[in-house]
């Protein structure tokens, strides 16, 4: 299933340093970071003729229809985009959408851009966040008033339950994410951090802690895509988007399967299958990090360890310089930032790696980088591969 | 959080009332279904007939939530696995958090919500 197999590659990138950006409007962030992005890849806003955002939902500045918005404030016209929004996981989807639109001719140039203020965000924006909709499917699970994290600390109790997975193996999630962000000048949160710590710190929702979610911070960025073979005669050393896959399956807590599986089964399966790898192929990851059992599952559902072996996994040193498997770089969400849908940052630390120029650790030499995101609680899943 | 009903739903939230926990079942399949639809998932070209659930099951996962934006914490979430083999989020009651285990045998109660509305929440057997 070859595909869109290295038909695009992502050639100019910029995270915004903000992590708190008072007064500062989320479109002026995600402007900012598409001029610099293009910057970066020797290109100019008159040669973007693909957008992609999703910036409708909270605090990331527009209403349901964000593109139009966006493209007002912009001054652009794309002939091409797409507004789809899963969640976290939406800019992974836009890559491979728009990977596919620049394979077809749909699109030549495409910028991708993210961003969300919750810090400073004064309106309690018009929501369609099927969360908060006491109606159709969600009025049988509103009345409880389940909260976000309800669901990660459903899964996550019901896996220490089936596997004996522990508070002290997830904790190891976040103290190595933490040490990545150490190294980070950019992250929020560089302060050493212990399994202890997190244990200690405050009880959200059963099992999990303060410190098993992830940050909220303000902050966004932008990714510019175009074809491989334009890729070669630009600045930047092109990444290609060598895999892709994607899955939405379910919103409802009580549509949760038994065995705790997610669409990342689905998402990982087709991206390492047109990309032509296996997870022993993966020199560096970026999973989302919503909470401390969300790498953990991903880590499941991607087969980089069997199902149930999470825990042992996590806790083997595995996510760290010189594991197997060195996964969120730059401090991922529970360290570096998390405006709220964070997928873009990942995909942007993923192509740094490949790239060799992350602000923070780096993992040498390597050639292929893995970024999953997933959308909602575990609703969504998108996978990519990229390599060099 | 005061639910929106509708006609998929009218039957589920009336049976409540009088103390009777409706589900779904697929004619064709014999398979059970939660939450209500005007279609069956497991054949969607059969409508799903009611039938009033035993009212037992087990807890296949809880959290209790210390910190929420909505009613005053703590409360607890929990998924119960009717023996009809379906999963429900719902709410504990008559237990404390450090008796919550997953796989208690649990039985359905009737909670008012408000006049107008009771709501299915589980007890210990």
């Amino acid at each position: 299933m070859p595909g869109i197999r290295n038909k695009a590659a992502i050639v100019g990138l910029h995270e915004s340093p903000l992590r708190d950006a008072p007064g500062i409007h989320p479109f002026r962030i995600m402007m900012d970071s598409i001029l610099a992005a293009l910057d970066d890849a020797g290109l100019h806003l008159k040669d973007v003729d693909g957008l992609c955002i999703a910036s409708g939902d909270w605090a990331e500045g527009g209403a349901v229809e964000s593109v139009t918005e966006f493209a007002d404030y912009a001054g652009i016209t794309p002939t091409w985009f797409n507004g789809t929004d899963v969640g976290g996981c939406s800019y992974l989807v836009h890559a491979g959408h728009a990977a596919a639109a620049i394979a077809t001719g749909m699109a030549e140039v495409v910028v991708i851009a993210y961003a969300a203020c919750p810090r400073w965000w004064p309106l309690t924006t018009p929501s369609f966040d099927p969360f908060v909709l006491p109606a159709g499917p969600g009025q049988y699970e509103l009345p409880y008033d389940p909260t976000l994290i309800s669901a990660y600390a459903l899964m996550a109790q019901r896996h220490m339950a089936d596997y004996g997975t522990t508070p002290a193996q997830l904790a190891e999630i976040a103290v190595t994410f933490r040490r990545h962000a150490a190294e980070n000048p950019q992250a929020k949160m560089r302060s050493p951090l212990s399994v202890e710590d997190v244990l200690g710190s405050t009880l959200i929702a059963s099992p999990l802690r303060r410190l098993d979610c992830c940050l909220v911070t303000d902050g966004g960025g932008a990714i510019v895509m175009t074809s491989a073979e334009r890729a070669r005669d630009l600045r930047r050393r092109p990444v290609l988007l060598s895999g892709f896959g994607a899955a939405v399956r379910r919103t409802q807590i009580s549509q949760i399967p038994e065995d705790l599986s997610t669409p990342a089964v689905i998402s990982g399966q087709r991206a390492f299958a047109m990309a032509g790898l296996g997870p022993a192929d993966i020199d560096v990851a970026q999973l989302y990090d919503a909470f401390t059992i969300t790498p953990l599952l991903a880590l499941e559902d991607l087969g980089f360890c069997p199902r149930g072996e999470g825990g042992a996994f996590v806790s083997d040193g595995n996510l760290g310089i010189g594991g197997a498997l060195p996964c969120n770089t730059d401090g991922g969400g529970m360290s570096s930032n998390h405006p709220g849908k964070r997928g873009l940052l990942a995909l942007i630390e993923g192509a740094r790696q490949l790239r060799g120029d992350g602000p923070g650790v780096q993992v040498e030499g390597a050639q292929t980088a893995l970024i999953h995101g997933l959308g909602g609680t575990f609703c969504a899943s998108s996978t990519a591969i990229l390599t060099v | 959080m005061k639910p929106v009903p509708d006609n998929d739903s009218a039957p589920f939230w009336e049976g409540l009332k009088q103390g009777r926990l409706l589900i779904q079942r697929c004619p064709s399949t014999g398979r059970y279904q939660w939450y209500p639809r005007g279609h069956s998932i497991h054949d969607p070209s059969a409508t799903p007939e009611w039938v009033e659930a035993k009212g037992t099951g087990e807890l296949f996962s809880f959290t209790v939530i210390h910190r929420g934006n909505t009613r005053r914490p703590p409360y607890n979430c929990a998924m119960v696995r009717l023996d009809e083999g379906v999963i429900m989020l719902s709410s504990l009651r008559g237990i404390d958090e450090a008796d919550m285990r997953i796989g208690l045998k649990l039985r359905v109660d009737f909670e008012p919500l408000d006049e107008e509305t009771a709501l299915p929440v589980f007890r210990p057997v």
